[in-house]
């Protein structure tokens, strides 16, 4: 009897401390500041900057709504959720927030009334920001954004999966707390850059591998599996190391830089969500930012045991008496040499090369497969559309030809990503279809 | 986007100055800013061919080809075409099997054929058929191939 009481006990406990842990409002640092006097016009224009940075407009803005009044759907095997309206309207959005609620929000996950928030809102990076930068976000969300009436949409996973308490001990489990420290081994440059990558830019949100419960499995560089690629919503988002093949192993700092500020260089033109990430969010960067994010992903090894052998260019050129045996060649010469090349080297950084592009080498051909089902989107740079854009090949060829041409893609010109299954065409081209009953929508941004 | 002034263009021997950004599609710098309208826009996507040149003798579609990528290179339009000797065999079999109908495309078609006959003189049903993939609205191509197979036909032969 006493044996029973005594575990009941220790049950009770448990469960009280539990449910304390998981329904508490954490404390946060920013508690003291007086939040009615953040409203200067430079920290409005930082906020805004640091807004850019954080890519804000990706999942709470929606084409023709405004600005940051949410509403993006993003499906989820359990029922869809909805981002919501961030604007300063009082009863629609977040216009009642003191600066305390907005830092919970932003960098810990927790609404003001204490409800936990899905980490599809990336705040395991945004916790990295720095104490000066919430408050300029904060600025900026208050006095700089329009306020907006739009009512926020339910989210529609059903009872007892929409509850959120056990988020609490999810947040506790995969994420660090505390903002940004810089490493003293490094110079400004590399932690300016750090900060970046693995705060604002939540770079790690698409490129880092996740775990089985959805969790990035590394923020920082500690790891390496820290940006190494994933892949993801029929994307693959290649490593953002020092790999040969998937990384950035043959890129110079010039050239990431160039990468994020034009969206193109001599290897690479941004495509799926990237093309969004580049629309709003890097283009607006400052050169140093951008620098120093280069300077940062740069100085993250590579793993040749995950990567393979490194790619090495042999020339070839398509001709007609290749096509003339082959139907993939034959495919290759009138769909796809016009822009990328008899040779697959592309034209510039105006059309990228398929002769040792990531797609082409990574053993995930999805970036491969959607593209050429799908095409790239428009790529708005500096207020012009893009001149060149990756037609969608989703009416004209059949899963077999694209199989059968990537596989060629795929295995010429030194590319050994191998082969494209005819299975992975018909599944990414239903996946991908607005009409089908089981399309991806949620885009991880 | 950075202004080439002075970008330095070879379009049928001639040397052309052109001031243009660099990404400019060579096709608008051929139809726009140089008046040579022989060469047409169709789908401005690589798609049908109608915008056909060639570049160092090689076909391309001028749509999607940055006017900077083809500098420093021989271009050949339309225009001059005929200047070629196996171009003006295939101008001569386009009349004689009077190929065309609206006329739209045929521009690029006569491109792609002569790059064709200049790459394989004498290409077969196959080739042909992999090499040539310019598309024809009125559905001239059965005329196409009789032109082009008049052309493959190994000169005093009777394949």
């Amino acid at each position: 009897m006493k044996k029973l009481t005594l575990s009941m006990l220790v049950i009770i406990v448990l469960v009280a401390v539990g449910a304390w842990y998981s329904t508490r409002i954490p404390s946060t640092p920013l508690a003291d500041v007086n939040s009615s006097e953040l409203n200067a016009s430079e920290l409005i224009a930082k906020g805004e900057y640091v807004a850019r940075a954080s890519d804000c407009v990706a999942c709470h803005t929606l084409p023709d709504s405004p600005a940051f009044s949410g509403g993006l759907e993003m499906a989820t095997p359990i029922g869809s959720i909805y981002s919501t309206n961030i604007t300063p309207d009082k009863t629609h959005g977040i216009g009642h927030y003191t600066l305390a609620d907005f830092e919970r929000v932003v960098r810990q996950g927790v609404a003001p009334d204490g409800h936990r928030l899905y980490p599809a809102m990336p705040f395991p990076s945004y916790a990295k920001l720095s104490d000066d930068d919430v408050k300029a976000l904060y600025a900026y969300f208050m006095h700089g954004v329009q306020p907006s009436d739009k009512p926020n949409k339910q989210s529609e996973i059903p009872w007892p999966l929409n509850m959120r308490w056990p988020l609490a001990f999810w947040s506790g489990l995969f994420t660090d707390s505390g903002s940004y420290q810089s490493n003293t081994e490094q110079d400004e440059q590399w932690n300016r850059g750090a900060y970046l990558v693995q705060g604002a830019g939540h770079c790690g949100s698409c490129h880092t591998p996740r775990g089985l419960a959805m969790q990035e499995k590394a923020l920082d560089e500690s790891s390496p599996q820290f940006l190494a690629g994933a892949l993801l919503d029929g994307w693959y988002a290649p490593s953002l190391r020092n790999d040969v093949n998937t990384g950035i192993g043959r890129w110079s700092e010039e050239d990431v830089y160039q990468f994020l500020k034009n969206g193109r260089n001599q290897h690479a033109v941004v495509y799926g969500s990237m093309t969004d990430a580049y629309n709003n969010s890097t283009q607006f960067m400052s050169d140093e930012d951008l620098y120093a994010m280069a300077h940062y992903l740069k100085s993250l090894p590579g793993d040749p045991l995950r990567d393979g052998e490194p790619w090495q260019h042999k020339p070839t050129t398509v001709t007609a008496s290749m096509a003339a045996q082959d139907a993939a060649a034959k495919t290759y010469l009138a769909r796809c040499s016009s822009c990328h090349g008899t040779d697959g080297m592309g034209r510039g950084q105006y059309i990228p090369p398929l002769a040792g592009a990531t797609s082409m080498l990574a053993k995930e051909d999805a970036s491969a497969i959607n593209v050429t089902l799908n095409g790239s989107g428009r790529i708005v740079s500096h207020g012009v559309p893009d001149a060149y854009r990756m037609p969608p090949f989703r009416q004209q060829l059949s899963d077999k030809e694209i199989a059968e041409v990537l596989s060629f893609i795929r295995t010429t010109w030194g590319n050994h990503g191998g082969a494209v299954k005819v299975q992975d065409v018909t599944e990414l081209r239903e996946k991908t279809d607005p009409a089908s009953s089981q399309v991806i929508i949620l885009q991880m941004r | 986007m950075e202004l080439w002034n002075d970008m330095k263009l070879q379009i049928n021997q001639q040397t052309y100055d052109v001031d243009v950004a660099e990404d400019t599609p060579l096709l608008w710098v051929i139809r726009d800013n140089l008046g040579l309208t022989g060469t047409k826009y169709g789908c401005g996507l690589a798609q049908c061919g109608a915008c056909s040149v060639l570049v160092d003798g090689e076909v391309v579609r001028s749509c999607v080809m940055p006017a900077v990528s083809a500098v420093g290179k021989q271009i050949t339009t339309i225009e001059a075409i005929e200047q070629d000797d196996v171009g003006k065999r295939v101008v001569q079999a386009w009349v004689n099997h009077q190929v065309p109908q609206c006329g739209y495309c045929q521009s690029g078609q006569v491109m792609a054929a002569t790059a064709l006959l200049k790459a394989t003189p004498n290409p077969s049903r196959d080739e042909i058929t992999a090499a040539i993939s310019n598309l024809c609205r009125c559905g001239t191509y059965n005329a196409i191939d009789a032109a082009i197979d008049e052309l493959a036909k190994p000169v005093g032969g009777n394949a």
